[in-house]
């Protein structure tokens, strides 16, 4: 066989690979995707989002979970989010060139990539400790400190995306640097940013690791952020865990809503980040 | 308007202008803090298990809660098993990935699968890991594993790496849904980093008549080599740390086996099950142990990416 | 009202028919009465007052880190005239423009030394507050960059940090700001949308309405029409002339045509250094120096 023939198959083989590779990729996650559905739907009910967790042997619902994982979530975002917007400020309006902005990138896009579960455990050295019990607060502060890293990103990289002829324009006038940053370059990325808030909501809905030790888990009804507080991902942790049909079906169910939940944040994500791309 | 308000306006401006400043500042050594805090914290709480086994406990096998002997051996084995075969896995099914996306796929097609590829890494962890145990587990231990066996059981090395009854869980079950969680990342990556090979490179590679893949593996992967191997890295620090995937298809056995179709444990795996119940100060401090040492693996796989990353950044600048 | 940061000005207002001859270097001044009505122009004594000088400066140069940008400029701009910058692109025509706010000072690396006294103090001054300094000269980019907000928002931002106003005072300041700028008819029954939804040739008028709003005194313009097309181009030159009545005005342009249609002074500038500064109709009629006269012939640039 020819050289030039031999080089030809060996380039279709491994295009062929590839296209198989992507294959593989897509039919895992259609494949997911699938099971989710199926196990999950037969757990849509009313009384889902009504009953609370039951005890293993009865049927219930998940409501106390949603609850606990909802207002968790929020209390993380609120927190995380500002911390988030002011380092992503620093980083790329005063920061520009100084060593200390580099040092701080670099942690953050360390903790960004660090195991959720070393921060569970970080967060019950210094909070669930010395109070003496699990919380929610534990446990929202745990998510908090997962947003913070996301939003620092994405803060950062929409700031540096808006012209500086924005920034000259805004100082031309004699506007004071903290007025040219609240009131002129936040509204010009402020698509960006909420875009960036959206991904960082996406990723703790699912973390379960930093709750573990932190918020921990609670059977029934409980709305006081001192006392641990049910959740939907240790939720399902326990209960698909577990041997109970009743129990198993509740966890298909949870799953199915988390994956939806973050699979449409994902994509309004998207979509308003190319909407704003398109304003001129 | 009189100048004095107007000066009385500007001054209060000046100050807010520190005060924002200053504001921005904080939070951004409150990062550092936070990096510094976790390391301390963990430190702490595993000083009492360092202390009481010293380096020895890096190497025990000993797992034993009654008796308060404990070892990370078989959780740091399993975590660094399970890893590199999600890498072994997941670095070529990635490349194959970046290079359909960047050189093969439509134009119209480049974004939905791209988007989709993505949605692969939106998926939480435990999703994985439920339906490792319920579809994936099953599946394996019912078809592919008896093959396995079948085919290596009796080839003499080889052999012991498929020893023992198909379980479905296990080491090989874990690196394979770790695999599929960190080919994500390590396409995305490498898209990022192929997009940025000049066109002109690319063009005179063709021009000259080099098919695909020899424009690929000559010429883009060369180019690129830092950025893979910041990507590779990310990576791999992704399947260093993953909890739920693992913790529920990996078999939570504290043990070493030669064997992919055994069960085993991982660090995370093990601080998932085991912290809420650990009852003794001895017990809760092992795992904390446990944790520093993920925590410090994981910190360096991380910070070596980055500086490669930030080389290649400034490569391409230059 | 006016924001009275400055001593008075003493410039006695000339009627529009005469335009002003009056050479920079000769203090004692001429007078080419125009066609007819020689005794209505001329004030009393037969002598028309030396104009105002605004802004002058002296021995200024720039620095890039080392490099010298900017060597030795010697200037003097006169009140309620426009005065262009012209020369070859990298002369450093922007350069000095944007020294005359220190709007350079936005970033690292570069620096100014010499003399830039506007009503007779140094601008260059580390003392000077820059917001105060800037509330005085007012700039307008190459580049439309209207904030994002409303059209009434951008023009009332600067009102807004200095002076607190009643909502029809400032109704009131941002209809006038935008009149003058020539853009009132256009945007009055929409002045709650985006800035961004203007043309270009809007939007930069949305800029210098927002400029003129604070009432400043200097206005610097940096090619304000160059990103427009020549329609929008011609509008804003027709602004300038109506502008410059009460500002100071400084044009930096690479289109000489422009510069000899529409300002009264102009200062020539090649690498870094002011070759030739005179009233506009000398610069491009009888040039002194050889250089400039190259440049406004064409034979390079």
């Amino acid at each position: 066989m020819s050289r030039y023939a031999r080089r030809q198959i060996a380039n279709r083989i491994y295009l062929a690979l590839s296209f198989a590779a992507t294959a593989i990729g897509l039919i895992f996650l259609i494949l997911v995707l699938y099971a989710l559905l199926r196990n999950g739907i037969p757990a849509l009910s009313g009384t889902l989002f009504t009953a609370a967790t039951p005890p293993p042997g009865n049927s219930g619902g998940l409501a106390n979970a949603i609850y606990g994982s909802v207002v968790m979530t929020i209390v993380a975002t609120l927190v995380g989010t500002p911390i988030g917007v002011l380092t992503g400020t620093f980083l790329a309006e005063f920061g520009r060139g100084s060593h200390l902005a580099a040092v701080v990138r670099f942690v953050n896009d360390i903790l960004l990539s660090a195991p959720s579960i070393i921060i569970g455990l970080f967060v019950y050295q210094i909070v669930v400790v010395p109070m003496g019990h699990f919380s929610a607060w534990a446990g929202s502060i745990a998510l908090a400190l997962i947003v913070i890293p996301v939003v620092v990103r994405t803060t950062e990289n929409m700031l540096e995306l808006v012209p500086n002829s924005l920034r000259e324009a805004a100082s031309a006038l004699g506007t004071p640097q903290w007025r040219v940053i609240v009131q002129v370059i936040y509204r010009a990325a402020l698509q960006g940013m909420l875009t960036g808030v959206m991904l960082a909501v996406a990723r703790i809905a699912g973390e379960t690791a930093p709750l573990l030790f932190t918020a921990l888990n609670n059977q029934f009804w409980a709305t006081n952020m001192n006392a641990p507080m049910a959740n939907l991902p240790v939720v399902i942790f326990q209960f698909a865990l577990s041997p109970y049909n009743d129990w198993q079906m509740l966890a298909w169910g949870g799953a199915m809503l988390i994956t939806l939940t973050i699979l449409i944040l994902n994509i309004l994500a998207r979509v308003l980040a190319n909407w704003s791309n398109q304003t001129p | 308007m009189a100048i004095a308000t107007v000066s009385a306006q500007l001054d209060r401006q000046r100050v807010f202008d520190v005060l924002f400043r200053g504001a921005t500042r904080a939070f951004a050594i409150l990062v550092l803090v936070l990096l510094g805090g976790v390391m301390v914290a963990l430190g702490v709480g595993a000083w009492p298990a360092f202390s009481h086994f010293g380096l020895g406990f890096l190497v025990s096998s000993a797992w034993n809660p009654v008796e308060d002997q404990f070892g990370a051996l078989p959780a740091i084995f399993g975590t660094l098993v399970t890893s590199a075969l999600a890498m072994l896995i997941g670095v070529p099914l990635a490349l194959g990935v970046a290079v359909f996306l960047t050189e093969l796929c439509p134009p119209f097609l480049r974004r939905p699968i791209g988007t989709m590829i993505e949605l692969l890494a939106a998926v939480p962890s435990i999703i994985y890991g439920i339906w490792g145990l319920f579809v994936l587990a099953p599946f394996l231990q019912l078809t592919v594993q008896p093959i396995l066996i079948d085919i290596f059981g009796n080839i003499p090395i080889i052999g012991l790496l498929f020893e023992g009854p198909p379980l479905g869980l296990g080491i090989l079950t874990a690196g394979f849904i770790l695999a599929m969680m960190v080919l994500p990342f390590i396409a995305s990556v490498m898209r990022d980093v192929f997009q940025t090979v000049p066109p002109m490179l690319r063009e005179s590679a063709y021009g000259i008549g080099a098919t695909t893949t020899e424009v690929v593996r000559d010429i883009i992967v060369p180019y690129t080599r830092t950025g893979i191997i910041g990507g590779v890295m990310l990576g791999l620090g992704r399947a260093l740390g993953e909890t739920m995937a693992v913790t529920f298809v990996i078999g939570n056995a504290h043990e070493i086996h030669a064997s992919l179709l055994a069960p085993g444990t991982t660090i995370s795996a093990t601080l998932a099950n085991e912290f809420t119940e650990a009852v003794t100060k001895l017990y809760i401090s092992s795992l904390f142990a446990l944790g520093f040492i993920l925590f410090v693996i994981t910190f360096l796989v991380l910070a070596a990416a980055k500086i490669m990353l930030i080389r290649l950044q400034q490569q391409a600048g230059s | 009202m006016t924001m009275d940061y400055s001593k008075a000005t003493s410039s006695t207002p000339l009627p529009p028919s005469l335009k002003p001859v009056i050479p920079v270097s000769v203090s004692m001044p001429l007078i080419r009465p125009s066609n007819g009505s020689a005794a209505q122009t001329a004030p009393a004594q037969g002598v028309a007052p030396k104009l105002a000088v605004k802004c002058e400066i002296k021995d200024l140069r720039f620095y890039y880190k080392q490099y010298e940008a900017l060597k030795g400029i010697n200037l003097k701009l006169h009140d309620k005239r426009v005065t262009a910058f012209i020369g070859p692109s990298g002369c450093g025509k922007s350069t000095l423009l944007r020294i005359l706010n220190r709007i350079y000072e936005l970033y690292p690396d570069q620096r100014a030394t010499g003399e830039v006294l506007v009503d007779g103090s140094n601008i260059l001054d580390p003392g000077q507050d820059l917001n105060r300094l800037r509330a005085k000269i007012g700039m307008v980019f190459q580049k439309p960059t209207p904030f994002p907000m409303s059209i009434y928002d951008n023009v009332a931002f600067g009102i807004r940090l200095y002076e607190t106003l009643r909502s029809r005072e400032l109704d009131e300041r941002v209809e006038e700001a935008l009149t003058r700028a020539a853009l009132w008819n256009e945007v009055k029954d929409k002045l709650r949308q985006s800035g961004l939804s203007l043309s270009g040739g809007q939007q930069q008028r949305l800029c210098i309405a927002r400029a003129i709003a604070v009432k400043p005194e200097i206005l610097l313009l940096d090619e304000p029409a160059s990103a427009l097309d020549p329609i929008s181009t011609q509008r804003i030159e027709e602004l300038i002339a109506e502008l410059k009545s009460d500002y100071c005005i400084v044009i930096v342009t690479h289109n000489m045509q422009q510069a000899a249609r529409s300002s009264d002074y102009t200062a020539f500038m090649y690498l870094g250094a002011l070759v030739e500064f005179d009233e506009t109709e000398a610069i491009f009629t009888h040039p002194s120096q050889k250089q400039t006269e190259d440049y406004i012939t064409g034979r390079f640039g």
